[in-house]
């Protein structure tokens, strides 16, 4: 038996989620805060024997905060089982309490936990008249937690995620519509009181590894303590009789040392002399109680562990960090494993984080060795070397949309070829992707590169802050990988940046063309038609699909880089490129042409003659906030992003506003250094170069430092920027 | 595993309970059959070896229930995975609670009404038919398999069919079910479910039945369909005494072994206990005149050979019945140095026995009674209100202590089926909340009704938000204030102090005074039955020789030593023209037997 899914209404950070689980491994990957402990609680809650009871009655913290107020609502946790086998007389009273049994064979069960108002708040919920939305409100405003009640079901039909279900069962907040139905039969039927889920089935949580050496200590916690606890009992009598009697004797030995008696003589007979025989007491002994109790004997054995190879076994206090880990991951499977062998109807492994401090190479091999028959394990991760090793069909992505989490099921839909592409491009570094909030699909290195310096040049924001991951698929099969994304899998958005390839030059043949030069037009024609058709591939797959959307580059990277009048870049690393004197005056000369024909041709060539990748991380050195992103650039990461809220565009005009600063005080340096060398025509040059910027600041300064980010209108002040910087090319901060 | 001393059981009750097939036995009047089903289900219990199955005895009143199960406890036995209760509870806890969903009439929820609201609703319908007279009572109806049944003659058949209609027509609107419905409705998901008997099988490895000579076909058919599902597997132990059925009316029945066969499609091994330890063997001869299934009883007691005195009057005036009946009492205590509570008088009606029995203690006030009419309220087991009055009226004890835990956690599980949130009280804390609450109150119902208020208040629940617990508390106290009214109205005087009413939760004591139905399972040294008229012994809905020849059978069965039987006069029926004086008992009459002389 094992759990196929888990539907989260309202708890937590889950205003609606639906987790989907197989047989065997599973993955549940998400950033930071994005719920995974929150999920698996939820499980525990249902589940472990080892929760408190009143760990199910829930608290207003409990609830979903994007619900607003809470009061009224529900909280639904939902676990659905398959599997079954009906026959099995161990899982009877699982099948009594929770299997769906309007058929003849059972194969489908669920087991929910429902946290909700006390049938007199849904009754007089029900009797509120429809639409009147103050009576609602004034009603909710009387109830608290204490008119909540938790109730434990089985044998539910209905999808908990269905907003509709929702509304059926609880009611409809905005219309004012509550159900007259005080019982019903759509959250199924309370278990009986003889069926305990967390006694029948054996479950074990091993939580993120964060103070494992305490742990050691407590002996609450110490799983070396628990696993010698259950062995204690099985101790024969025979073995530990021999221990015992030793025991005994070392007692005897101890107390029979001449200074222990020594000293209770001393105490006989100074309690004699100070209170005289009358009231001393009869007699007084020292006596050893080294315990010969097996559970207590126990008690005191620990782990000495030596990890280096000098043979020098330590306690666990002193193992690195990562050892200790491994322990005591170790302890906690061998206990599973104990608990395992109990009857029980399912067994459960839930491992929260486990690369919190363990080498990525074990983090590799461990997964791939965890694998116990008839075990379901879930583990958590944002580690993206563990979820490598994954399987995309056994995972759910949690991410953060608005505040509240969402969960994807990455595979869902996919048929086996395309789940089999998908994977093998799931390398450790493009696995990024499944944990991003938002991806940017490119074709090669130079966009690799430069687009993060783009943005951060010119935003002042690093793709990461904005939660966009831009993946480098290194060829144009792009939909291998952006097919994730897709109203049924990822609901994130998924940018495709690639190029058209049209070319840039005349590509005529005249005959007066010499062949390297027929070549190349030849070669430039066939590229536009490849470039063309799969634009229209591109664009069919993105079609009806909100999440993915292509951004074409007209011709390539290089070209396009240019045509947006960045070409003083590209002069800037003429000298990294090129040695020959001559060479970089012809380049020079032909990178300042206006035809796109000239300049593009040398951008190009100076890429290639240097390597694409190399190229780009020249170029990407010189670049700074006063370039010029390429649209489709700018529109994919907008796409990706989606729209900047106030606190990014109050960052992009600080960081414009700083960069000017900083400019003209660079600038100024120079005059000044130009100055002193007394080359007056370039000091004028500069001079007048610098005079707009200086105006501009003189009319900007006082406005940004008067401005509130907090209550001002960021547009204002944004249109001030632009309006007193009439030099700088600020298309960019028009479109944000 | 359980053992047992030598002398606790005899060889035909250890050939019984060692039998490892299914046993079908047949327990004579007198023959240790609870003991024996007590022994069977204590060793059935230590047998078990997996924690998740039960061992289901089920018997035909709570008060046997509860009563076997404390003498298993008291053998030392575990009886965390015994469960024990009657043919109600037994469908509610394991098919209408968890499966409740499957049927359309329960999905929703729903409430169980008892008797008297049952009566109440049925009463007003009868009353509302103009066109035609029709009372309550006049005809009882019960569920078979194949649907509902009624016992009335046949023309009368579409008339009680309207009002039956109308009355569960009622129940539907009101999310109601009465007891019927209870087994009706079982059997209906039972049987269109064909995973559910498979599941519920599977937890059970035994299954009791006693006193199967009252149990009705719906309820053989529901037992059965779980012990068929098993394919075996699930073992049967189903003992009782055809020649007691007294539940013809309302559908009861003696199985024969082969139809419980066909049913359960597993073989029964038929057994006997023969014995009887209680009466004389003049007693037991005499009873037998009344067999009306051939058995072999032998008198093995140590009253076996007691001179009994039975005699039959047929001449006392119903006036004068108070008068005769004291003097057997006294006779017999006086004469024969037997004990008060040695002392039953039985009737066929609750009405008659109320009427006398507060004039016995006018006539006798040196002796006490414990019988109908001493109790304030009716004994509903099945109302919340009274089981919590269960509580609130026994005394904190050590030896209760168990009992009252067990009763709290009944009410818990009641206030859950309510829809109350129960889940962080204990049966402990409720029953520390019930016994910290005093009330300064002498009136009984108020003293009740102002415990309840408070109790509720400390556990800080509203009970009238719950529309179960508040329809079982109008139920309760109207009811309860019904009777006092009646009682009163026929004696001036009728105590109603809270007193009283905690009397009526004390062991036994004193003179029994109880219906023939009532006294199942009992046993005196004197019976004095009055009221063996036609008409009522046997009752006018069914006037055969066979079911009066029963009652008669669990009458003699109950002495040990003597038995006066009177069929008095004076008691008429019919109106107007009708009116006709009843006649005694016409197969007691026929018997020709050489009574004793009524007071030598």
């Amino acid at each position: 038996m094992h759990i196929t899914k888990l539907s989260l209404v309202n708890y937590r950070n889950f205003r609606n989620a639906r987790f989907l689980f197989n047989k065997g491994i599973n993955t549940i990957i998400g950033e930071n805060a994005s719920g995974k402990t929150n999920l698996f609680r939820a499980m525990r809650l249902l589940l472990d024997s080892s929760m408190p009871r009143f760990a199910t009655k829930l608290v207003e913290g409990d609830f979903c905060r994007a619900l607003g107020d809470w009061r009224g609502h529900w909280v639904i946790i939902s676990l659905e089982f398959d599997d079954i086998a009906c026959d099995e007389a161990s899982q009877s009273l699982f099948l009594h309490g929770a299997g769906n049994a309007e058929d003849e064979v059972v194969s489908r069960a669920t087991y929910n936990l429902i946290f909700r108002p006390k049938a007199y708040v849904r009754q007089a919920l029900a009797q509120l008249p429809a639409g009147d939305l103050s009576a609602l409100e004034t009603y909710l405003n009387t109830i608290n937690i204490d008119d909540y009640e938790t109730v434990l079901t089985g044998k539910s039909v209905v999808n908990f995620n269905d907003p509709e279900v929702y509304r059926n069962i609880v009611g409809d907040f905005e219309l004012v519509v509550f159900p007259e139905l005080i019982n019903n039969s759509d959250i199924g039927i309370r278990l009986p009181n003889i069926l305990n889920m967390p006694n029948e089935v054996s479950f074990t949580f091993i939580k993120a590894l964060r103070d494992v050496v305490s742990d050691f200590r407590s002996n609450r916690t110490n799983p070396l303590l628990t696993l010698l606890k259950s062995k204690s009992g099985e101790i024969s009598q025979a073995d530990f009789q021999p221990i015992a009697e030793l025991v005994g004797a070392l007692n005897n030995e101890v107390e029979g040392l001449s200074d222990i008696c020594d000293i209770r003589d001393d105490i006989a007979t100074t309690v004699g002399d100070t209170v005289g025989d009358t009231y001393s007491p009869s007699s007084i002994s020292i006596r050893s109680s080294l315990t010969d109790d097996s559970d207590q004997l126990f008690q005191a054995l620990k782990l000495f562990v030596s990890e280096s190879n000098d043979g020098h076994e330590g306690a666990i206090h002193e193992m690195s960090l990562g050892g200790a880990n491994l322990l005591y991951l170790t302890l906690k499977l061998l206990e599973f494993k104990y608990q395992n062998s109990n009857q029980s109807i399912a067994n459960f492994l839930l491992i929260e984080e486990p690369e919190a401090h363990i080498h990525t190479h074990i983090q590799k091999s461990l997964f791939d060795k965890i694998n116990y028959k008839d075990t379901q394990i879930i583990y958590s991760t944002h580690s993206s070397h563990i979820s490598e090793v994954s399987n995309i069909e056994s995972m759910n992505i949690i991410g953060l949309v608005n505040g509240s989490g969402e969960v994807f099921q990455p595979s869902l839909g996919l048929n086996e070829d395309q789940i089999g592409f998908v994977q093998r491009y799931l390398d450790a570094i493009r696995s990024n992707l499944l944990f991003a909030r938002s991806v940017v699909l490119v074709e090669g290195d130079a966009e690799e590169i430069l687009i993060p310096i783009l943005i951060k040049k010119v935003l002042g924001l690093s793709l990461d802050e904005i939660g966009v991951s831009l993946v480098n698929i290194r060829s144009t099969g792009f939909e291998n990988v952006a097919r994730l994304f897709d109203e049924q899998r990822i609901r994130k958005r998924c940018s495709i940046i690639s190029d058209l390839d049209a070319a840039f030059f005349d590509t005529v043949v005249l005959e007066t063309d010499n062949a390297a030069l027929k070549k190349k037009k030849e070669k430039a024609l066939s590229s536009q038609e490849v470039g063309l058709a799969r634009k229209v591939r591109l664009d069919a797959f993105c079609l009806n699909n909100p999440w993915v959307s292509t951004f074409y580059a007209d011709h390539t990277f290089e070209v396009d880089f240019i045509k947006s009048s960045n070409e003083s870049y590209l002069k800037k690393v003429v000298g990294d490129v090129y040695v020959q004197p001559a060479l970089k005056n012809t380049a020079i000369e032909e990178l300042s042409s206006p035809d796109v024909a000239v300049s593009g041709s040398r951008a190009l060539t100076m890429a290639n003659y240097q390597g694409k990748g190399w190229f780009a991380l020249t170029l990407g050195k010189v670049i700074d906030f006063k370039v010029a992103i390429p649209e489709y650039i700018f529109d994919a990461v907008k796409f990706a992003h989606g729209n900047f809220n106030e606190e990014l565009i109050f960052k992009m005009l600080k960081h414009r506003y700083e960069s000017v600063v900083d400019h003209v005080k660079y600038g100024r340096e120079i005059v000044e250094r130009l100055s002193e060398e007394g080359n007056s025509a370039r000091k004028n040059e500069w001079e007048n170069y610098l005079a707009p910027y200086e105006a501009g600041l003189a009319e900007f300064t006082p406005k940004w430092n008067d401005f509130n980010p907090i209550v001002g209108d960021i547009g204002d002040i944004k249109s001030h920027l632009i309006n007193d910087f009439p030099v700088e090319r600020n298309d960019v901060l028009l479109r944000v | 595993m359980f053992v047992w001393d030598d002398g606790d059981l005899n060889a035909e009750q250890v050939a019984a309970i060692s039998e490892p097939n299914n046993v079908f036995l047949m327990a004579c009047p007198g023959s240790g059959k609870t003991r024996t089903l007590t022994y069977k289900i204590a060793l059935e219990l230590s047998r078990l070896d997996d924690p998740k199955k039960w061992v289901v005895a089920i018997t035909y009143t709570h008060r046997a229930a509860d009563e076997i199960r404390d003498r298993i406890e008291a053998l030392g036995v575990d009886t965390m995975q015994l469960w024990i209760g009657t043919i109600h509870a037994f469908c509610l806890e394991w098919i209408l609670k968890p499966y409740g969903l499957y049927h359309r009439r329960l999905m929703n929820g729903f409430k169980i009404i008892n008797s008297y609201d049952s009566e109440e609703i049925i009463s007003r319908i009868c009353s509302n038919i103009r066109t035609e007279r029709i009372r309550y009572g006049e005809c009882n109806h019960y569920y078979e398999s194949r649907g509902l049944v009624l016992t009335c003659a046949r023309y009368r058949a579409p008339l009680v069919q309207r009002v039956l209609n109308c009355y569960h027509q009622q129940l539907e609107d009101n999310n109601q079910i009465d007891f019927e419905q209870i087994l009706y409705f079982s059997y209906e998901i039972i049987s269109e479910n064909l995973a559910i008997a498979k599941i519920i099988s599977n937890l059970f490895s035994y299954v009791l039945i006693d006193e199967y000579q009252d149990t009705k076909e719906i309820q053989y058919s529901i037992v059965s369909s779980i012990v068929k599902a098993s394919r075996g597997r699930v073992k049967t132990f189903i003992v009782g005494d055809p020649n007691q059925a007294i539940y013809g009316s309302l559908g009861g029945y003696a199985i024969a072994r082969n139809e419980l066969e066909r049913l359960t499609e597993v073989l029964f091994t038929p057994m006997a206990l023969n014995k009887n330890y209680r009466s004389s063997r003049k007693i037991i001869d005499y009873y037998r005149s009344f067999n009306v299934s051939p058995s072999a009883t032998v008198a093995e007691g140590e009253h076996a050979d007691y001179d009994s005195i039975i005699t039959y009057d047929q001449l006392t005036h119903k006036e004068d019945l108070v008068e005769i009946v004291s003097r057997h009492i006294e006779d017999s205590i006086q004469n024969y140095g037997v004990l008060e509570r040695e002392i039953c008088v039985i009737a066929p009606w609750w009405i008659h026995l109320a009427a006398l029995t507060r004039n016995l203690v006018n006539r006798l006030p040196q002796y006490s009674f414990d019988g109908p009419g001493l109790v304030p309220f009716s004994r509903d087991n099945e109302n919340f209100w009274f089981k919590l009055t269960q509580i609130v009226l026994t005394e904190p004890s050590p030896s209760m202590y168990v009992k009252r835990l067990r009763w709290a956690a009944d009410v818990l599980n009641d206030m859950e089926l309510a829809l109350v949130d129960v889940n962080l009280i204990s049966p402990k804390q409720l029953l520390k909340t019930v016994n910290s609450i005093s009330i300064s109150e002498e009136d009984g119902l108020i003293y009740l009704s102002s415990f309840f208020d408070e109790m509720f208040c400390v556990l800080g629940i509203d009970f009238n938000l719950y529309p179960m617990l508040k329809d079982h508390h109008e139920s309760f106290f109207n009811s309860a204030q019904n009777r006092i009214d009646r009682l009163r109205s026929e004696n001036a005087y009728f105590a109603t102090d809270i007193g009283a009413f905690r009397r009526a939760f004390k062991p036994r004591t004193g003179i029994k005074v109880s219906t023939i139905h009532g006294v199942k399972g009992g046993e005196y040294d004197v019976v004095i039955s009055f009221g063996l008229l036609q008409g009522l012994v046997p009752n006018f809905n069914d006037l055969s020789v066979d079911s009066a020849k029963k009652l008669l059978y669990v009458i003699g069965s109950r002495a040990r030593k003597n038995l006066h039987l009177i069929s008095e006069r004076g008691r008429f029926f019919g109106r107007g023209q009708n009116r006709e004086e009843r006649q005694p008992t016409e197969i007691l009459q026929q018997l020709n037997y050489a009574y004793d002389q009524d007071f030598p």
